[in-house]
């Protein structure tokens, strides 16, 4: 009995027991889902946060080997490898008024005491406008381009909210040498003007960055030309100045400058933009360059390619012909010379006094059609060949000339080009003939290009005899540096005003080649609006003032680009000088 | 005359143990093979391959941290000292899954019983580091605390699961009893991470046990409240809450991990190139996570979330089958300690909990405590064999499912 009860209570115990544990283990599995949820939810939450920060801006970009072994932007050198623009570490000054916390001061001293201890660092800091940006609290960018040492100074005053995050910026270690060259770079990081806009791409492509790109500048060249053109600038009181030196047989340009230039390292909105008063009195922005982008009448600069293409086309023949040096009456208009120089010229002596009237006669016997084809093979029907964006566009006097305009542009008027076309233009008239487009690239020998004959070897050959009498025994005579062999030609063209040509105002130019005996560099210095000084003994023109500029640079230059003086070697002149009176007379 | 009888333990079970049928060694191979959970075990060991990497890539920065003028650690230090320990790890994770459920069990209890009487021990003779007394130097140093964590979710579940003999124990307030103890005793070095962790897994194996939803309420309340109180008697753990909810100060902790784990974008620096990794402390053991984020990228953090929570669906799901109590329970809170110290060591490198002195399991270098989790994780895999040629009497997750829709 007691057993019987016994064992029907575990039996009753049993299936209890057995209720419960399927009960339990449903509760308990069912709940084993809540937990499952709940660690996916936590899961979703962090993938969640993941993305999140990955898509802020607080994410580092992957640092690539690229950037961990390249510069940012890539170097420019001249063409011996001298660093013209390369990327400087540098230190920015960053005010972070939450570097101590959301709350309380930015500062641990006050505005004015950091804004003085900073005065003290770069004195050139307005304090007081300071002392608000600090008391301001808002964050940004106090100073750029911070030197390391300064940055030292700065850590010095103890300020947490004085931050000196490291920045790479572009540098130009040669200051101002070769401004309009270079260009600059603009916030962004973008090239500006110059090589570094035309380089864009290449210097900022992680496959071609790490190779500097060499220029055909030579910076000693460089510096010599902005130096002499500065002198002259100054001395003469211009409004500016610009000048080239080329290599006449490749085309590469190893200096060009244009003056006032700015400074890449730091550039004013002031460079780029004139006020309304400033433009309206003809002024150019500083970052102009006058070398490819203005245009000018360069005057009788134009006489040697007269000559040149009349030689070539068999009009000049004979050297001691004599032509008529009368004033040319064209209908409403007087050719007149700008002095007497005697009744009749002949075709050196033309060149030597720079004569009007005999350059617009064998330009009118040349023919309208034929100077113009000379012209538009020495492209001055459009932009000038340069890898520069700045290239102005010739005033060009279109088709079917009339005999006035074919007269006026055989001396230089009625046709504005760059000072670069014309110096791309001498090339031609002394390297032989041909003429090749100006690069800024320095080119292997296996590079130049082939270029095109404008001139016969021949007429190149007497171009040379006349350009180089020019220095002996004409205008040309002060750029005449001993033993140089220098042959060019002046220019003074007065400019045009609202009222025709304004007669006090002039652009005076002096288009050169040395050494004449193998020519192998053409130099163009140009001076806009030179001031009779006492330097040029009050006088105005290009035989006063450009050409000097010329005398003095080349002894500079051309023994860094392997021209000796050699007082012994010139070209044969035999033939020619007896065509010339006084010549030689040295007055 | 009482409905119920007593609890005799084992009664009339003894007997069929002498004539049980005893398997050649390779047999058990084979069933160990046919039995045991192959996707968890490969996850656990594409994890622990990840640790590999993960650690080759964290060691170069703490080994030139801790290294002094007198002695140079080579960069690779924690990576070789990381394999061996590893591999001393997958012999205990190996040789614990082989083991049978009740041996588990067994071991887990004595384990629980050592631990406990250790954790005693630590605040006498404990050596302290970094201002908390933790570990225990008995020949070899470890952390009581590390190797207690899996035999505590086992002991739990053993003690939950004593309802099932007797409905009138009171399991919940014995195992809540073991808790408080074990919290007080964690509490006193202090390890605030680890107390929460272990409350952790005692509150899911309460909420399992079946405890009824108001009564979880007011754990959850007690349980914020414990944390309150925390908040205000550890300076420690004030400090690090402070600085989490004031957003800290510039190059703090928080601060370098996140520009550590930022450091590398989407794809990251590539192998050993990162560089943030080496102004952060502790780049191999808790920021570990914030290393792989630079050298490997944001994409492969979420790959190691990723699977973490394939880890624990794995299990829960699997367990929802489950036939029997203990089995669920512990494998339920042997996941979540493992699972549970995961996402911690991960929402706190992602600036989502405030910092806690916690490892990433399976993948930062840890030295014994690496054991402790292989250790854990062999536990689990071995309560969760199961032969694939039985069937379940009991409903299983699918009438789960199909119930709950019926009720919806």
């Amino acid at each position: 009995m007691t057993a019987m009860t016994v064992s029907t209570a575990i039996s009753l115990g049993r299936v209890q027991l057995a209720h419960i544990r399927f009960r339990t283990l449903n509760t308990a599995r069912q709940r084993l889902l809540w937990v499952a949820i709940l660690f996916a939810l936590v899961a979703a939450l962090a993938i969640g946060r993941i993305a999140w920060l990955g898509s802020s801006d607080r994410t580092a970009t992957a640092t690539s080997l690229e950037e961990a072994l390249l510069p940012p932007r890539g170097e420019i050198t001249d063409r011996n490898g001298v660093p013209l623009a390369r990327a400087f570490p540098a230190y920015a000054l960053w005010f972070n008024p939450r570097a101590m916390g959301e709350s309380g001061s930015a500062l641990v001293k006050s505005p004015q005491e950091v804004a003085h201890a900073l005065k003290q660092i770069f004195p050139d800091i307005d304090e007081k406008a300071m002392a608000e940006r600090l008391a301001s609290g808002k964050p940004g960018y106090l100073r750029r381009r911070v030197l390391p040492e300064d940055a030292n100074k700065v850590m010095d005053i103890g300020e947490l909210a004085l931050e000196m995050p490291r920045e790479t910026d572009r540098h130009y270690p040669q200051g101002r040498l070769a401004a309009h060259v270079l260009g600059y770079v603009d916030s962004d990081g973008h090239g500006k003007l110059g090589m570094e806009q035309v380089l864009d791409d290449r210097l900022s492509d992680p496959a071609t960055r790490g190779q500097p790109v060499s220029l055909s500048i030579d910076l000693r060249v460089q510096g010599a030309l902005e130096d002499e053109l500065r002198k002259g600038m100054l001395s003469t009181n211009a409004e500016g100045a610009a000048g080239i030196v080329l290599d006449a047989d490749t085309g590469e340009v190893l200096a060009l400058a244009s003056l006032p230039e700015f400074d890449p390292n730091r550039v004013e909105p002031g460079d780029l933009v004139l006020t309304p008063q400033e433009a309206k009195n003809g002024y150019f922005p500083k970052a102009f360059n006058r070398v490819t982008n203005q245009v000018y009448e360069l005057g009788s600069t134009f006489k040697p390619i007269t000559i040149a293409a009349a030689i070539d086309a068999g009009v000049v023949r004979d050297f001691g012909k004599r032509y008529d040096a009368s004033p040319v009456q064209m209908g409403r208009f007087t050719i007149k010379d700008s002095h007497a120089m005697g009744a009749t010229l002949n075709v050196p002596e033309t060149l030597i006094h720079s004569s009007n009237t005999v350059s617009a006669r064998i330009a009118d016997e040349l023919g309208g059609e034929k100077l113009r084809g000379t012209l538009i093979d020495l492209g001055m029907n459009q932009r000038p060949y340069i890898e520069l964006t700045g290239r102005g566009f010739p005033i060009w006097p279109g088709k079917d000339w009339p005999r006035l305009r074919t007269m006026t542009v055989g001396f230089g008027h009625g046709i504005a080009v760059t000072p670069l076309h014309l110096a791309s233009a001498y090339a031609a008239l002394v390297n032989g003939g041909i003429w090749r487009p100006a690069t800024l690239y320095k080119l292997d020998p296996d590079q130049v290009p082939r270029g095109r004959r404008v001139f016969k070897a021949s007429t190149s050959s007497r171009m040379r005899q006349l350009l180089r009498m020019i220095a002996l025994d004409g205008t040309g005579r002060s750029a005449n540096a001993p033993g140089f062999r220098v042959g060019g030609k002046t220019g003074s063209a007065e400019k045009p005003g609202s009222h025709g040509y304004r007669h006090h105002t002039l652009v005076s130019t002096f288009a050169a080649a040395f050494p004449m005996d193998r020519p192998r560099y053409v130099v163009v210095a140009m001076l806009d609006e030179p001031k009779g000084t006492v330097a040029s003994s009050f006088q105005r023109t290009a035989a006063f003032n450009a050409a000097p500029v010329v005398g003095r640079l080349v002894p500079r230059i051309g023994p860094v680009l392997g021209v000796r003086p050699d007082a012994t070697r010139d070209i044969d002149l035999s033939d020619l000088r007896p065509l010339v009176p006084h010549g030689g007379s040295g007055e | 005359m009482s409905a119920t009888q007593p609890y005799i333990p084992r009664s009339g079970e003894r007997g069929m143990v002498s004539d049980r049928y005893r398997p050649s060694r390779k047999s058990e191979l084979r069933i160990w093979w046919r039995e045991i959970d192959r996707v968890l075990l490969f996850l656990i060991l594409a994890l622990m391959a990840i640790g590999t990497v993960a650690v080759a890539a964290g060691s170069p920065a703490s080994a030139r941290r801790l290294s002094t003028s007198a002695s140079r650690l080579p960069e690779l230090y924690f990576y070789w000292a990381h394999l061996r320990w590893q591999a001393v790890g997958l012999v205990v994770m190996f040789g614990a899954s082989m083991l049978a459920r009740d041996s588990a069990r067994r071991l887990g209890i004595l384990l629980a019983g050592g631990m406990i009487a250790a954790l005693f021990l630590v605040p006498l003779i404990g050596s302290e580091v970094n201002g908390a007394r933790r570990w225990l130097d008995l020949g070899i140093r470890f952390q009581p605390s590390e190797f207690l964590k899996p035999a505590f979710a086992i002991v739990l579940a053993w003690i939950f699961s004593w309802r099932l003999r007797d409905q009138n124990l009171p399991v919940a307030w014995i195992a809540s009893g073991l808790m408080v103890l074990v919290a007080a005793l964690l509490m006193l070095q202090p390890n605030f991470g680890d107390t929460l962790l272990f409350g952790g897994v005692w509150f899911v194996l309460v909420l399992l046990s079946g405890v009824p939803v108001k009564r979880l309420g007011i754990l959850a309340g007690i349980g914020s409240l414990g944390i309150a109180a925390t908040y205000f008697l550890y300076d420690n753990a004030r400090h690090r809450i402070d600085s989490f909810i004031g957003g800290g100060t510039a190059f703090d902790q928080v601060d370098l991990a996140q520009r550590t784990l930022l450091g590398g974008g989407w794809f990251g620096t590539g192998m050993r190139l990162g560089v943030r990794k080496f102004s952060l402390p502790e780049a191999h053991t808790d920021y570990i996570f914030s290393v792989i984020g630079e050298e490997f990228g944001l994409i492969a953090c979420a790959v190691v979330v990723c699977l973490y929570l394939a880890i624990m669906v794995r299990v829960l799901v699997r367990l929802a089958d489950e036939e029997d109590l203990f089995t669920l329970l512990a494998g339920a809170g042997l996941a979540t300690q493992i699972g549970g110290q995961a996402f911690i060591n991960i929402l706190v490198n992602l600036q989502l909990f405030p910092s806690k002195g916690m490892t990433l399991p399976l993948v930062s270098y840890g030295g014994s405590s690496t054991i402790a989790v292989c250790l854990a994780v062999g536990l689990l895999l071995a309560v969760t064999r199961r032969n694939p040629f039985l069937k379940r009497e009991t409903p299983g997750l699918r009438a789960l499912l199909g119930e709950k829709e019926e009720h919806a």
